[in-house]
């Protein structure tokens, strides 16, 4: 499969595609909200049960070590070297001129879970959506037709581009053109590599239009669609939970602020050293495959 | 009104740029539940008549074009191609740029929700599409994911579904290996035997003179021969003079028969012939 899309059961699955996207933009609302770390974790955390139950589990665990490597990056280098706020409020003296500052680590444990849960949520809505529901979804909200093909299209052409860009490979380097080079040199080879390619996926996608043409692709008129998208009460249930949370999030905010609890150099430091951790599995696993892969 | 199925009356067509004509004054015609064949050699014509008779010349195409074009009663060159979908039908000749759609069913259903069939409808036409080319249980399968043989007959499937009246397809099979052609071939004799209305572009002149009530020979953009395929091959003298040939049967017949009435041009009417002319 070329998308991110798992297929599945679940009630996210079930969810019309509108519904989800509503959702990711509830998530992004909460975390901008506020400016407290532990309410973003809580954000974060309160999203895993949803991935668990969706059965998306083992694909999810995959795609968020890239988040958690920038994840990782953000905490640490905004934490260092963050100017913000008052310098002098040290969390983690490291050597002596080296340490966590307290608003700066704020700052970055705020942004890491917030990326951390956008990402999560945004995982969650990819992966339980078919590609041709998405389009569907859009259509409904009149997006016109052919820009809702265009993303879906998308979905398919990259994979192609992708296949002739290796065939185009292998012929440039049986013409002897060295693709495996140093950098520079590699570089300048990109140029036979990207010219035929370029000329290749213009001429398909002049002929797709051709194809969509005669398949009555600008035929005026209602068009249809086999997929079925109704809004049923799972729907109504889902989005009425995230009206309440919504509705409790804002008054929240409006009657306590931006920050819930005060921020002790304790959850910074679990913050900070809880990332760590995570992004250390992640490398040890990656570090154990690849040895195991070179011995096997 | 007269009932032809396509009507072509003195069509010239010259590509912007180019130096000459690229379709020479060609006229035809063919009747409804009648096949034909366009052969010719590389660079004829072929599939440039083939997009005239489609409408995707003129219509997004440029050129200078000249002459009638009438398929299924409308008058190609008057109608945009979007109001010409009901009436005929192309399947081209590169099978996986013809596929845009996520899996095997959404591709068949999409040409149906784009001219707005209902669901329920667009379920029993996919089946039965499907079914036709051999391709039921792949309903979920990613068209990326099937051979070249396949996904030619998933093409077919999906221009067939909208139900044209007149299926045309260029060289429908040039691309596939053996197996994905017998596939295809195979497709294309059942359709014939449904009663299918067509036009085939191809270069395997065995195969066309099995379904094909017509053959048009085309050469640099000339239509040199229009008959049966039995009037056209007879004369293989002036087949050679336009480098082509005609069936391996029909080419050995000649050297064995004087009376030229008994020259076959498919494999089972030779071996009558032959089987006659040996006992006697
Ligand atoms: N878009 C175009 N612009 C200009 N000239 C073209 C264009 N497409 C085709 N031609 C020219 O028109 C002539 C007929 O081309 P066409 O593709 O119709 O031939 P064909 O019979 O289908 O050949 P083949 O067997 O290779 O498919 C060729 O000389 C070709 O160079
Ligand atoms: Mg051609």
């Amino acid at each position: 499969m070329n998308s991110m899309y798992v297929q599945g059961n679940s009630f996210l699955h079930q969810l019309d595609p509108r519904t989800k996207i509503l959702f990711v933009f509830s998530i992004i609302l909460f975390v901008f909200l506020f400016y407290d770390p532990m309410f973003q974790f809580l954000v974060t955390v309160s999203l895993l049960p949803i991935v668990f139950l969706s059965g998306l589990t083992t694909p999810y665990l995959k795609t968020v070590k890239f988040m958690f490597l920038l994840v990782f990056l953000i905490i640490t280098v905004h934490g260092l070297y963050n100017p913000m706020g008052d310098v002098t409020k040290v969390t983690w003296q490291l050597t002596e001129n080296l340490s966590f500052k307290h608003d700066a680590l704020i700052y970055g444990a705020v942004m890491s879970f917030r990326i951390l849960s956008i990402g999560t949520a945004t995982l969650l809505f990819v992966m339980s959506t078919h590609p041709s529901d998405l389009a569907n979804a859009l259509v409904k909200w009149k997006v016109p037709h052919a820009v809702a093909f265009m993303i879906l299209s998308t979905f398919q052409l990259i994979p192609i581009i992708g296949r002739e860009a290796k065939v185009i490979m292998e012929a440039q380097q049986a013409r002897c053109l060295d693709v495996k080079a140093n950098m520079i040199q590699r570089v300048k080879h990109l140029i036979p590599l990207f010219a035929p390619l370029f000329i290749t996926s213009f001429m398909r996608v002049h002929q797709m239009s051709q194809v969509l043409e005669c398949r009555g692709f600008s035929s005026t008129g209602p068009k249809t669609s086999l997929r079925e998208m109704t809004i049923g009460f799972r729907d109504y249930a889902f989005l009425t939970a995230i009206a309440l949370f919504a509705l409790a999030a804002i008054t929240l905010r409006a009657v306590v602020g931006g920050t819930l609890l005060p921020i002790t150099d304790f959850v910074l430091m679990s913050a900070l050293i809880g990332i760590w951790i995570v992004c250390s599995i992640y490398f040890f696993d990656f570090l154990w495959k690849s040895v195991r892969k070179k011995v096997v | 009104m007269e009932n032809k199925a396509i009507k072509v009356e003195n069509l010239t067509f010259r590509y912007p740029d180019a130096e000459s004509d690229t379709l020479k004054n060609i006229s035809f015609e063919l009747d409804y539940g009648e096949v034909l064949g366009i052969i010719g050699p590389n660079g004829a014509g072929k599939t440039t008549l083939a997009m005239a008779l489609k409408g995707l010349i003129p219509h997004t195409v440029d050129g200078e074009i000249q002459g009638k074009i009438i398929v299924d009663g409308k008058d190609v060159l008057k109608h945009d191609i979007s109001e010409q979908v009901l009436n005929s039908g192309l399947v081209f000749q590169d099978p996986e740029g013809q596929l845009s759609q996520m899996s095997v069913e959404e591709e068949v259903a999409f040409g149906l929700g784009n001219i707005g069939v209902p669901r329920a409808e667009m379920v029993k036409r996919i089946e039965k599409a499907l079914q036709t080319v051999g391709l039921a249980g792949f309903e979920k399968r990613s068209p990326l994911a099937l051979s070249g043989g396949q996904q030619q007959r998933l093409a077919i499937a999906s221009v067939m579904a909208m139900e044209p009246s007149i299926m045309m397809m260029d060289e429908p099979t040039t691309m596939l290996d053996p197996v994905g052609k017998n596939e295809v071939f195979k497709v294309l004799k059942s359709l014939k035997e449904k009663g299918m209305t067509g036009v085939i572009i191809e270069h395997e002149i065995e195969r066309l003179t099995m379904y094909c009530d017509k053959i048009l020979v085309l050469h640099e953009g000339e239509s040199i021969l229009f008959g049966t395929p039995k009037e056209i091959f007879s004369d293989l003298m002036l087949l050679k003079k336009f480098k082509l040939r005609g069936p391996q049967v029909t080419e050995v017949a000649y050297e064995v028969f004087n009376d030229k009435e008994q020259i076959p041009v498919v494999l089972d009417e030779a071996v009558q012939s032959f089987s006659k002319e040996l006992k006697a």
